[in-house]
């Protein structure tokens, strides 16, 4: 059996010693996990290695850990696949990052991902009496929620969320992913307290810096910038609130610069996000950004005609026309991949249909690949 | 010192519903788990969850399909109790916020499942079992004034007075290797199962049979412990489970010639059977030469539409994707019958009270029984639910008219140098992994699918010379903050002596029934058989087997096809 | 190669020394720019956070027009931001059908259509993918030879991996490296290279956003680079333009040039600096400009 080197981070903290790193050389198919080389370890050479783990198939959440650099779990990452991108041939395990470490590759989650957790009143909060029988809710809104509903709580977002590493009181991906379940619920009573709540904590979701680290860390798709953005589209777009980081106004301020201009003019977006060019939010801003302003300038940069005189664009009577076509609808429309999926590719050319009831096997499918009768022969995989 | 009405060991969905029903009436409640409450290994059950909500259905009709799941070793006043119980139960759930699948009027909706005469399952996609525990850590969460976590503390003994009382528990804060007395009024054990006593399992690596070897060895009895279930659809190798409801919607196991033999095996529910029935037939077609070289059938989940599989199987698709390199959407994939649950467990009445006065048990720990020789898919997160909460209740309500106990905290220092012994055992012995890989195989060689009189023996002398060798394993880390080796000895114990139970079952019942077949006794014997079998240890060391009848209300066994 | 050229916004507005070297450095690499100049903005993230369709919708129309330059070969963008905003809302209108038949009837005022699978790449990928780094090699002049360049990409060019096309065929996220030692140049490794410059947050959390430039500048500078290089203009800007504001936020001196990447290959064409507009850098790129044919000079003083 092929071998692979892990270099694990140690950290005893009785011994009072900094973190050290120890290689193990453990021998397992290439498909087995990083976990699975992590415990032969700890069975074989050194059981005090620390390492949370449970279920080994990435459903419990225990075994987050960064492995060469990126964050995720333990059970979810093949030898064979970390060995690959492992510099000088050895993979590198270390605990997550932003919360603090215990031992080893155990990190402090009570400390930051669950009390972030709490911060969001992660409980349901209906209006009133529960009904008779259930709630009446439509299908797809527990399907949509079904994808924040997904999530583990492992902390892989959490471990690499750059707004957090420069902003540790950024409430963070995880548990905005965790607002969105609420606030995607009808049977919650309290969608507009809570986006007013996290519009309003100025390191709330207006706070994310939009680097897409927790979409790729997430194993299990929930995608929480994702879900950041539909809360910042719910609070602003349905809601109109007005947060204090000015997230909501740069955000119409874009959206109205380019309906006007096509092109983005700069000049009238950073004033138009505090409010305007003479608003008192905007001057302090506009004043503190002169010295910049004027380096600008002096470079040649820019000019002052570029500046302020919008640009024109050719066609840009099409471009407002596709403003208000789409704004003029009475619904916002989103498509989820995650709920959608992607169209097969139909064979010669024939329309896809679509099935999709309940537990229906009806005979819509354009499943490709074996046919019913016999299954193919498949080399084992384990 | 902390003292509570109530006190729950394990946080997996019997343990957290078990707290918010004490909570609801009125007690002081704490709840313990070794490892986060959201990592329990509830979090695994996949399919959903059973209960005769629709009005075209019967509690009558779901407590039959339990009883002839249950090849009628299950307790019918049990089982009734559980089926009546159970559409309030998703209306509670729902209620709390559980995102239950709609159908198109937006009501709650169904999907098929193994062994029932209705579609009366009701899920998340197929992460049933997460969205329940997840959902119900947001109550605890929410009553935090009310319950008190202790997160990340093992029990390590059961604590009991002269007069035979259970009166709480030691438990070790895993973060500094403390030690603390937990005296309670009662105390609800909620531990799961047992499935590390074989390898490979689908069950994680935190199912080492705690609470079932806790309770052993305070005196307790267990009940069954030879039904260990079987599921038929887990990855070759590792384990990993491939959930029913794939069978659900529509999925067909094939052997390696293409045959779609449950056919024979089943002829009317197929891949529906009962798992015992299914893992049986898949273990003969292997047995016999119709298999995959690497052991295994195939299960062909391309028969369901795509979007659908999408929708509600998500979870397989990541597994299928990620554990076997395959798509299902487009291709069959490979898999075995795997050890997957214990229908056995300590012996609890209707209320989950145990023998033991204050000793209570809810969950996979206990054995009530609902599940008899076998457990019907998607009865497990109803009984963790319908037992949680009757044994939460119940414990509330003993807790009000009695003195609370108060252990010495000499205890705490004989149970400090116990470990303490553990940790300074001079190494030369084997390791601990080692003894648990050649428990684990053997078990999964001897005490399978199929078993018979000499394999069995031959297990029990196993396990007790593997009992031996564990007195003489050593650990490694010598530290007390995480000290995760340590516990490991300390499960090892209690998976043995578990291991051995369930092998002293085997041997006793001279019956095939439900998950148990000996070839050597192929047949069911009602006549002789249609009891439980009790294995305790009475004061000393030496278990004794007993047995107790099965308690029947409504329904005659009869012979069990489907 | 003939490509629809979409320049983006900020390199034809706060950046035009991008789209001025752009424009000097496409000849030298045959490759033929035919401007989508009726293309408007591609929303950057905003207006997708905004409404979904309507950055689709946009981006859409975007790429029916590259789809209708008679004989390009693809479209080429010149921003991170931009490759990662478009490759968003084409995956969804790829995905489907149904969807796309919708977004094309609001384009059908216009007469566009957008056909599924448009090849959209960005400058950088289009250099190592379609016209080769051997062909790249070839054509250096002046090889950047004792240059230490830090690569910063810019988020929306390498996350998330499978809606990039990144994976170890298309190892995407190292092609700065690869470039930077084709042109002769020696790659600095330091903490900050994929993370995020800040810009998406400048009104929204100021000193947060300011930080993260702050810091990666200073961690290229601990490593001992000579400058930055960037693909994305609104990077630039945080890195650039705000420079000044992120020293101060990190309480620390910063000083260090930020490059285009069409500058970068230009220096090693042999194009002259202030050709490539890099004195309209805020940061001035002293030791990048004072170079000849040898050894540069490490980052002095002389910033502003």
């Amino acid at each position: 059996m092929p071998e692979y080197t892990l270099k694990i981070r140690r950290y005893t903290p009785e011994t009072g010693e900094a973190a050290y790193w120890e290689d193990f050389t453990v021998d397992l198919d290439g498909h087995r996990s990083v976990l699975d080389g992590i415990l032969q370890a700890k069975d074989r050479f050194d059981g005090s290695i620390g390492i949370r783990c449970s279920c080994r198939a990435a459903i419990c959440g225990s075994c987050g850990v960064r492995i060469n650099g990126r964050p995720g779990l333990a059970c979810h990452m093949h030898l064979e696949e970390a060995a690959k991108r492992a510099g000088d041939g050895k993979i590198i395990v270390e605990p997550m990052g932003n919360m603090p470490v215990l031992k080893d590759l155990i990190v402090d989650m009570d400390a930051v991902h669950w009390k972030k957790m709490r911060r969001v009143t992660p409980w349901l909060l209906p209006d009133g009496e529960p009904p008779e029988r259930e709630y009446v809710v439509p299908k797809e809104s527990m399907v949509d929620i079904t994808q924040t509903m997904a999530c583990i709580q492992c902390g892989a977002c959490v471990s690499d969320c750059l707004s957090m590493e420069v902003d540790p009181e950024f409430i963070g991906p995880a548990a905005l992913a965790k607002a969105y379940r609420f606030v995607g619920d009808p049977r919650d009573g309290q969608q507009f307290e809570r986006l007013k709540d996290l519009s309003e904590d100025p390191h709330g979701i207006y706070d994310c810096t939009h680097c897409f680290n927790c979409i790729e860390a997430c194993p299990k798709g929930v995608a929480p910038m994702s879900q950041i953005m539909r809360l910042r589209r719910i609070s602003g777009g349905d809601h109109h609130i007005e947060d204090r980081n000015n997230g909501y106004r740069h955000e119409k301020a874009f959206v109205k610069n380019i309906e006007k201009n096509g092109i983005l003019m700069e000049a009238d977006l950073l004033p138009d996000s505090y409010g305007g060019k003479f608003h008192p939010r905007a001057v302090p801003e506009l004043v503190g950004s002169l010295p910049v302003v004027l380096t600008a300038l002096r470079r040649g940069k820019v000019t002052l005609k570029k500046a302020l005189i919008p640009h024109k664009l050719e066609g840009q009577k099409s471009v407002k026309k596709i403003f208000d076509t789409v704004h003029d609808r009475d619904e916002r429309y989103e498509l989820n991949l995650y709920i959608s999926g992607t169209d097969e590719e139909p064979e010669h050319g024939s329309e896809r249909t679509d099935s999709g009831e309940d537990g229906a096997a009806a005979g819509t499918t354009t499943a490709q690949g074996s046919p019913s009768s016999s299954p193919p022969e498949r080399s084992p995989n384990s | 010192m902390p003292a509570h009405d109530v006190l729950i060991i394990g946080a997996g969905l019997a343990g957290q519903r078990a707290a918010l029903a004490a909570a609801g009436e009125g007690a002081t409640v704490a709840i313990m788990s070794k490892v986060h409450p959201v990592r329990s290994h509830s979090n695994a059950a996949a399919g959903g969850i059973n209960a005769a909500l629709n009005p075209d259905d019967s509690w009558e009709s779901h407590a039959y399909d339990t009883v002839k799941g249950s090849d009628y070793l299950g307790d019918q006043d049990a089982i009734e109790i559980m089926c009546r119980e159970a559409p309030d139960e998703v209306l509670q759930l729902e209620h709390w916020g559980v995102t239950f699948h709609r159908n198109d009027e937006g009501l709650l909706g169904t999907r098929a499942f193994g062994g029932a005469s209705a579609a009366r399952t009701y899920y998340v996609a197929d992460i049933t079992g997460q969205a329940l525990l997840h959902v119900l850590y947001e109550q605890l969460m929410k009553f935090h004034e009310q319950i008190d976590r202790y997160e990340e503390w093992f029990v390590t003994s059961l604590l009991t007075d002269d007069a035979g009382n259970c009166t709480g528990a030691l438990a070790r804060n895993i973060r500094d290797g403390s030690i603390e007395v937990f005296n309670a009024k009662n105390t609800i054990l909620a531990s799961g199962g047992a499935g590390q006593c074989f390898k490979p399992t689908t069950n994680a690596l935190i199912c080492t049979g705690d609470g079932i070897a806790q309770a052993y060895r305070i005196g307790a009895p267990l009940m069954d412990m030879e039904m260990i279930q079987y599921h038929p659809t887990t990855l070759a190798g590792n384990g990993i489970l491939i959930t029913e409801g794939a069978r659900g919607e529509g999925a067909h196991l094939y052997n390696a010639k293409g045959e779609r033999f449950m056919e024979k095996y089943a002829p009317n529910k197929l891949e529906l059977a009962s798992r015992d029935v299914v893992s049986r037939a898949e273990q003969t077609e292997i047995n016999e030469g119709r298999g995959f070289p690497d052991g295994t059938v195939a299960l062909d989940i391309t028969k369901v539409p795509r979007k659908r599989t999408l929708e509600a199987l998500r979870e397989i698709v990541n597994i299928g994707r990620d554990f076997a390199g395959v798509d299902i959407t487009r291709e069959p994939i490979h898999i075995k019958p795997g050890c997957h649950y214990i229908m056995g467990g300590v012996k609890t009445d209707v209320d989950g009270a145990t023998p033991i006065p204050g000793l209570y048990a809810a969950g996979e720990v206990a054995c009530v029984s609902v599940h008899g020789g076998n457990r019907l898919g998607a009865n497990s997160l109803l009984d963790t639910l319908i037992f949680g909460k009757r044994s939460g209740v119940h414990a509330a309500h003993r807790a009000r008219t009695m003195a609370m106990p108060n252990a010495s905290h000499s205890r705490v220092d004989d149970e400090r140098a116990s470990i303490d012994a553990i940790i300074r055992r001079e190494s030369g012995g084997r390791r601990i992994s080692e003894i648990k890989d050649e428990l684990g195989e053997m078990m999964n060689d001897k005490v399978a699918v199929f078993r018979d009189q000499a394999g069995l023996t031959e297990a029990l002398d196993i396990v007790r010379r593997l009992k031996e060798e564990a007195t003489g394993a050593a650990v490694d880390d010598r530290g007390t903050v995480f000290n995760q080796d340590v516990l490991g000895a300390i499960e090892l114990g209690y998976m043995l002596d578990v291991a051995e139970t369930i092998v002293m079952g085997a041997l006793e019942r001279k019956e095939s029934r439900g998950a148990q077949f000996r070839l050597d006794f192929p047949k069911r014997n009602d006549e002789e058989w249609l009891k439980h079998i009790n294995i305790a240890r009475n004061g000393g060391d030496e278990p004794s087997i007993s047995y107790s009848p099965v308690t029947m209300t409504q329904w005659e066994p009869q012979e069990r096809t489907y | 190669m003939k490509v629809a050229y979409w320049p983006g916004c900020v390199s034809r507005g706060f950046t035009p020394e991008l789209h001025g070297s752009m424009e000097l450095v496409a000849p030298l690499l045959d490759i033929e720019l035919v401007e989508l100049d009726r293309a408007c903005c591609t929303g950057a993230g905003v207006i997708a956070e905004h409404n979904q369709e309507l950055a689709d919708t946009l981006n859409a129309r975007t790429f029916a027009m590259a789809q209708a330059v008679e004989g390009a070969d693809m479209m080429m963008n010149i921003c991170s931001t931009c490759q990662g905003a478009q490759s968003e809302c084409q995956e969804r209108l790829d995905a489907n059908a149904e969807y796309r038949a919708h977004v094309n009837e609001t384009l059908s005022g216009e007469s566009l259509h957008y056909e599924k699978g448009i090849t959209n790449k960005h400058f950088l990928w289009l250099m190592v993918e379609e016209i080769g780094l051997d062909a790249i090699a070839a054509k250096v002049v002046k090889p950047l030879t004792g240059l230490k360049v830090g690569p910063f990409y810019g988020c929306y060019i390498v996350r998330p991996t499978d809606r990039l096309g990144i994976d170890d065929d298309n190892p995407r996220d190292t092609y700065l490296t690869q470039l930077i030692e084709t042109l002769g140049g020696t790659v600095v490794d330091y903490a900050g290279s994929h993370k995020c410059c800040g810009f998406p947050i400048i009104t929204m959390n100021k000193a947060a956003s300011l930080k993260q430039a702050g810091r990666h500048i200073g961690d290229a500078i601990d490593a001992d680079a000579d400058c930055l290089v960037t693909p994305c203009p609104l990077c630039h800007l945080n890195l650039d333009l705000q420079q000044p504001l992120a020293q101060k936020e990190v309480g620390r001196d910063l000083g260090l040039p930020i490059l285009h990447l069409p500058q970068l290959v230009g220096l090693a064409f042999g194009l002259e600096p202030k050709a490539l507009g890099l004195s309209k850098h805020v940061v001035k790129p002293t030791s990048v400009i004072d170079w000849s044919t040898s050894v540069v000079a490490g980052v002095g003083d002389g910033g502003w």
